[in-house]
């Protein structure tokens, strides 16, 4: 029998962001026993619009919409097992971990960290590959 | 029991990045129900030639080969599960979106858009993750 392939929502619709921008992308699918989420901006929860701000902050509010993600979707970030983390600048690399630390105390997931160019001028985008609930 | 590692050998020939260009990668490799696909770039699928273009032109080369791909593996477009979407340039982001849409019109798979730099000059790579 295939694979089951099921599209994970946020519960909070502000954090749709893909489709409250109409971006070709799902905010992530459910296959089997993994989740697969896109990538994820700084987001305010309450307005729905970016929340752009220093690497601390960002970092901070997109592993905080992460986790309503996962969690919507019966997972959790203690569940999460592979992570890329792009930064719009390696020198920052200090200050997201400075965060990211705070979100994984302990047996933190497997993580690769980029530096590139991101959209509209954020700092970091965060996804993920998870186990499901 | 482990799962078997099954190495998917492309539909096309020219599509075989280790045979037509020597390099050491497997163009897909099928692990239980999941098939994780190299990065792909705008190469010709019978010849194997580079089809360097525009961003427009190269997505819609890069997607049919995906296409290629995943269906010789027994899977397809609607089954891709996360995408790397990787460019040159930030300031293409809607260009490729536009050429996205029509590939994968409903429930399109899980992404992250990346600016980077691309092998031989390529302003499109596309990896990705399937289930078969």
């Amino acid at each position: 029998m295939p694979v089951a392939r099921e599209i994970i929502a946020p519960q909070n619709d502000k954090l749709n962001v893909s489709r409250n921008l109409k971006l070709p992308h799902s905010p992530g699918i459910r296959a089997g026993d993994f989740i697969f989420l896109s990538g994820m901006l700084s987001v305010d929860p309450t307005t729905g619009e970016r929340s752009p701000g220093t690497v601390a902050h960002e970092t901070r509010q997109t592993l905080s919409n992460m986790r309503h993600m996962l969690e919507s979707a019966g997972s959790s970030l203690e569940r999460v097992v592979k992570i890329n983390v792009l930064l719009y600048d390696m020198l920052e690399f200090d200050n997201m971990n400075g965060v990211y630390r705070q979100f994984f105390p302990k047996d933190p997931p497997a993580r690769t960290t980029c530096g590139v160019q991101l959209s509209a001028g954020m700092k970091v985008e965060i996804e993920c590959i998870a186990l499901a609930g | 029991m482990s799962l078997a590692r099954i190495i998917v050998p492309p539909a096309s020939r020219g599509l075989d990045m280790a045979a037509g260009y020597g390099w050491p990668q497997s163009t897909a490799v099928r692990a239980g129900d999941y098939l994780f696909v190299s990065g792909m770039v705008a190469i010709d699928p019978a010849s194997g030639e580079r089809m360097n273009g525009t961003l427009t032109s190269e997505a819609h080369r890069v997607f049919q080969n995906l296409k290629l791909v995943l269906e010789g593996a027994g899977s397809s477009l609607e089954r891709l599960v996360q995408v790397h979407a990787m460019i040159y340039d930030r300031i293409e982001y809607d260009a490729l979106n536009r050429v996205y849409r029509q590939y994968v019109p409903n429930g399109p798979p899980a992404r992250t858009v990346w600016s980077v730099q691309i092998i031989d000059a390529f302003r499109v790579q596309l990896d990705a993750i399937a289930i078969v």
